[in-house]
């Protein structure tokens, strides 16, 4: 099929009519419909485009790379290497490997109407790879971004509030561009004098907080209106960007707080009576500035308020004073439950994590010295191991009673790491030598963690399970209730529930002792992640999943050690609660994420790690009458070296009468993670069919409104789908979620990495998410030159493909990942050069499917993929380190059809291509067909 | 008194009984929102009332149908059968990790739950009556 959008003069598209079995071409200004095409106009249309009207600069670009692709291959664009895949022309786009869509991707590549800027400001394409996934931090990278910020500030002194400007787009002709994902959410623009800080760190970064609206409607009516969920997304315990500063501390305890709604002060609160006072951002109380707030209690002299740091930054965090204890604060402690059942040991997990623990012993956070250890192994029986202060061995205890479980001795099972390190390390080196003849097959996980339990309850801290099997003896014993028969129907989302009551009752005496369980997974067979996953999710711990772990696998042994060691290392927050205040008229509605809901607007957490996200959705619960609000998070926590500390997080965002500006300040990847935890709790407490029906109909519903309210066509029918430039992607993203392992339609999807995918669905960070539903495809073997080298910000990504397989060529080399598993697509018609000077091997027939680690080959290509993979590997937040699979084109089955269901814009069985989709939304919207 | 006096001054009775522990669960909700009762507390508390309430109940629909009853054998059976589809489906049990996200339908329930008990209570007492006027007469 010949292109014909590609020779389209500007101001004209090209639709395929299924119908008729050819182009219609129109013309987009008047409407004007025909099957002749149009007159040819001999120049590039994108050129053309280009003159007079604001550049569609990524866009013009895209085609660019499309038309240099035969050329660049890599490295030396200016004499390039015929070898790889010049032996053969690129074969025509689309239909050559996977059931692509119905029309031609290239029925998109004409514009419609020049895509306007961003929000009025020309800005330059983003230069990708370089911008950090959603996280330009404050400082260093993120540098534009905030000066872009701070500029808008400045001008929003004079001019006043600037509105919102809303740009419709229309999704049938204009197709995703991953790019837009990498762009800052719509700018929050407060009134002038909101804020008392002139500091770009007064509102908190999206990376921290971010709301689904960045303009909150002022009455729930017009929230119902808009359809668009208003929620709240937050991080409240990211890790740091490398090069960031660290969140300011207020060490002098005097600490701010309003008389009645109990707001830290923050930079949105307003100083009146000559400074004495300070009136609350929420609730208007006016209240008395604490005596030594201008105190400078280091140089013991009058300090200056205005350099306070809870009054210059949004995230802050407070020293707390003795009135925020329950209890002095308590050491770090770690209990780790090792199962040594026979599938264990012959795995070679238990060398590994006890390789592991024993490598990283100094990076289990213990400053003060205080941290306590303890190491319990188990199968059928519990192997406890005391430990004597100033003894450089250690005695094993084996209690084999598992159904009423006991310490076997009052003391020295649960040691100072400091203390006890030299008969720990030679404990560590021991225990697999121990167990590896052990034939016991079974688990008595459930009695192994009462016993944990036992031993820390009265200081709490977290507790490590490592597991190879189902529970199968004592409390908590779980039974295969795998069935392929009921996968796929509506009695499939029972066995994403937990089977056994003891799995939430457990967690919940956990959370009161302020114990918090990870879990760490590693069975071939079916062990009932679903059930496990129950602690970690109600006890703010993580659920890890190494299915079919086999340590003989050097990428498996790598893998594990690396997520476990940085797990171990990681600083967490102990015996946390975290609280959302928020200005009155608002009110938190339903939590999602890891944790116990301990009253109506109280999250206990025992033990909060780095980089887990939450989603709050928001009730307008009566009309709003101030200019902004403001939404606060404070955790109470202790350091895992022994502070009680507060971290405070502040954002404030303007309000809106106005339904386009709501529109036009929705933030799709906020919406998306929403959607995504949304999805997850109603796949548990109906079917997933529902749960894919009512996210699908929630985005309908955004579209429908946005038709009706915010286009000529109103409640007609429209040959557009229009939405604004910001929501452009949303769709997207939704089709993306119902595709997700977590999510889909499908009766292959065994229950474990199901449960597993939910799991993900709902911790992780937007920055992670965002890949994991819509995941990143690289064109390798022609990547631009500068890709995959290191320029001013690291390395330089290639830029990233729609997700189809139309984009892929039978010669060509192709990354696909989604943050959590990297494909690298070799197409059968693959060089013989480019397989030896990237896998060194003699040509596509040597190469091996599967798990693999890139052998280093000193040549350009091969320095510069290792350098994009690297890249991929590190530049997210989180502990994931992603295998990577060699992927052939005519390789196995199971995993080609795993790689190219990443690829979610194309169809796949019964799951529609992006097209299909859209043209379903469409016909939906306007209102042909029912759901 | 005959028998069907002697039946509806229990089933009298039994209705108050069952119509104060649905006004103690509605009592103990608004706690829970208002933060007066932590969600484990209430759990516990509820749970052990779940059942002695459902099986009161079953225990007066059985006595109405061994004993001919049919009518208020007929008002009763179907709540009988909804307290065995929960039994049956094991979520009879409050859960304190989903009770916040549950409270609406919870309350919804209890208050359903008490306006049955109400006028089942008038129902019996009215029976009663008309079984000791038929007996004096
Ligand atoms: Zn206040």
């Amino acid at each position: 099929m010949a292109s014909p959008a590609q020779q389209l003069p500007p101001g004209w598209a090209a639709e395929w009519d299924p119908a008729n079995q050819r182009y219609l071409f129109i013309e987009t200004a008047s409407g004007h419909r025909q099957w002749e095409p149009p007159a040819m106009v001999p120049a590039a249309p994108a050129d053309l485009v280009t003159s007079g009207s604001p550049p569609p600069t990524h866009h013009a670009k895209r085609r660019q790379y499309a038309a240099g692709q035969t050329h660049a291959y890599y490295g030396d664009a200016v004499a390039p290497d015929p070898n790889y895949g010049a032996m053969q022309p690129p074969p025509p786009a689309g239909g050559q490997l996977f059931t692509p869509g119905l029309a031609a991707e290239n029925q998109f590549a004409q514009q419609q109407q020049p895509p306007q800027p961003y929000y009025g400001q020309p800005q330059p394409a983003p230069e990708y790879g370089n911008v950090p996934a959603y996280g330009p931090g404050p400082t260093a990278v993120g540098g534009g971004a905030v000066n872009a910020l701070a500029d808008q500030f400045g001008q929003m002194g004079m001019g006043g509030q600037k509105q919102f400007q809303l740009y419709t787009t229309n999704l049938l002709t204009s197709p995703p561009d991953p790019r837009e994902l990498l762009q800052p959410p719509p700018e929050i623009r407060l009134p002038p004098n909101a804020c008392i800080s002139p500091s770009p760190h007064a509102n908190a970064h999206p990376s921290y907080q971010r709301s689904t609206l960045n303009a909150i409607p002022t009455t729930s009516s017009l929230l119902n209106k808009a359809k668009v969920p208003l929620g709240l997304i937050l991080t409240p315990y990211r890790s740091l960007d490398e090069g960031e500063e660290p969140v300011p501390v207020v060490t002098d305890t005097v600490i701010a707080r309003c008389r009645r709604c109990r707001t830290y002060i923050n930079p949105y609160v307003q100083f009146i009576d000559g400074g004495n006072r300070w009136r609350c951002c929420m609730c208007n109380m006016s209240n008395e500035v604490p005596q030594l707030f201008d105190w400078d209690q280091v140089r013991n002299q009058p300090g200056d308020r205005w350099s306070r740091a809870e009054l210059n930054h949004a995230v802050v965090e407070f020293v707390a004073p003795t009135e925020y204890m329950v209890r002095p604060p308590q050491p770090a402690v770690y209990v780790f439950l090792i199962d040594v059942s026979h599938a264990a040991v012959q795995s070679g997990m238990v060398a590994t994590a006890t390789r592991t623990i024993l490598e990283n012993l100094d990076r289990i956070p213990d400053e003060d010295g205080r941290t306590k250890i303890s190491i319990i192994c188990y199968d059928t029986s519990l192997y406890f191991f005391s430990i004597p202060p100033g003894s450089a061995d250690s005695t094993m205890l084996v209690v084999a009673d598992v159904e009423d479980v006991f310490l076997p001795k009052p003391t020295d099972l649960l040691v100072n790491l400091v203390e006890c390190r030299q008969s720990l390390e030679t404990l560590l080196g021991r225990i697999n030598g121990m167990f590896q003849d052990n034939m016991t097959v079974g688990s008595a996980m459930g009695p192994a963690l009462q016993a944990g339990f036992k031993l820390m309850s009265h200081i709490g801290g977290k507790i490590t399970v490592l597991s190879s099997s189902l529970p199968s003896v004592g409390q908590g014993a779980l039974k295969n209730r795998e069935d392929s028969k009921i996968l796929g129907t509506s009695k499939e989302s029972g066995l994403l529930q937990a089977a056994s009551p003891f799995y939430k009752t457990f967690a919940i005496e956990c959370s009161r002792a302020q114990v918090s369980v990870d879990m760490f997974l590693f069975s071939a067979a079916y062990q009932d992640v679903a059930s496990l996953a129950c602690l970690p999710h109600y006890t703010s711990g993580q659920t890890y999943y190494y299915p079919g772990f086999n340590a003989a696998k050097s990428e498996d042994a790598i893998k594990f050690a690396r997520e476990f060691g940085d797990v171990l290392a990681m600083p967490i927050m102990l015996e946390a609660v975290m609280r959302v205040r928020a200005s009155r008229g608002l009110r938190m509605a339903s939590f999602h994420g890891n944790f116990f809901v301990r009253s109506t607007d109280l999250l206990a957490m025992p033990a909060v790690p780095q980089d887990q996200s939450y989603a709050i959705e928001i009730q307008i619960e009566e009309t709003i009458t101030t200019p902004f609000v403001v939404l606060q998070t404070a955790v109470l926590h202790t350091t895992c070296y022994g502070e009680r500390r507060i971290r405070v997080i502040t954002l404030a965002l303007p309000t809106t009468s106005n339904l386009s500006e709501v529109f036009a300040s929705a933030d799709q990847v906020a919406i998306a993670t929403l959607l995504a935890n949304k999805a997850v709790e109603r796949s548990l407490t109906h079917k997933l069919e529902d749960s894919r029906d009512h996210i699908f109909a929630k985005l309908v519903e955004v579209l429908t409104t946005y038709k009706t309210s915010m286009t000529a066509a109103g409640s007609g029918a429209s040959a557009q789908l229009a939405i604004s430039e910001n929501l452009k992607m949303l769709p997207v993203l939704v089709l993306g979620l119902l595709k997700n392992v977590g999510i889909r339609q499908s009766a292959q999807i065994p229950p474990d990495i199901r449960a597993y995918s939910q799991a993900l669905l709902t911790s992780l960070p937007s920055q992670l998410l965002i890949p994991y539903i819509y995941p990143n495809f690289y064109s390798l073997h022609n990547m631009p030159p500068d890709a995959g080298t290191v320029g001013e910000q690291g390395v330089i990504m290639p830029p990233p493909l729609p997700l189809t397989s139309e984009r892929m060529e039978r010669h060509g080399l192709y990354l696909i990942e989604d943050g959590q598993t990297m494909f690298l697509w070799i197409g059968r018609d693959a060089v013989p050069q480019l397989v030896a000077d990237v896998f060194g091997l003699p040509n596509y027939e040597a190469l091996r499917g599967g798990k693999t680690t890139l052998p280093v080959i000193d040549t350009p290509i091969s320095q510069r993929i290792s350098a994009v993979i690297q890249k991929t590997r590190e530049m997210r937040r989180g502990v994931y380190y992603p295998h990577l699979y060699i992927v052939k084109e005519d390789g196995e089955q199971p995993l080609r059809l795993w790689a190219l269901s990443a690829l979610v814009q194309d169809r796949a069985d019964v799951l529609p291509s992006y097209q299909q989709f859209i043209q379903t939304l469409k016909d939906k919207v306007n209102g042909v067909g029912s759901y | 008194m005959g028998g069907a006096g002697w039946l509806f001054l229990f089933a009298v009775l039994m209705a108050a009984a069952l119509l104060f522990t649905s006004v103690f669960f509605i009592i103990m909700f608004s706690d829970l929102e208002c933060d007066y009762i932590n969600p484990i507390d209430l759990c516990n508390k509820l749970n052990q009332f779940v059942l002695p309430e459902n099986g009161a109940h079953a225990f007066l629909t059985v006595l109405f149908l061994l004993s001919g009853q049919w009518i208020a054998f007929g008002l009763n059976l179907p709540l009988v059968v909804f307290n065995a589809l929960k039994i049956q489906k094991n979520n009879h049990m409050f859960d304190a990790t989903e009770i916040f996200r549950n409270i609406p339908d919870h309350k919804r329930e209890s208050f359903i739950k008490l306006g049955f008990y109400l006028l089942s209570f008038f129902y019996y007492l009215y029976r009663m009556i008309v079984a000791l006027i038929a007996e004096s007469e």
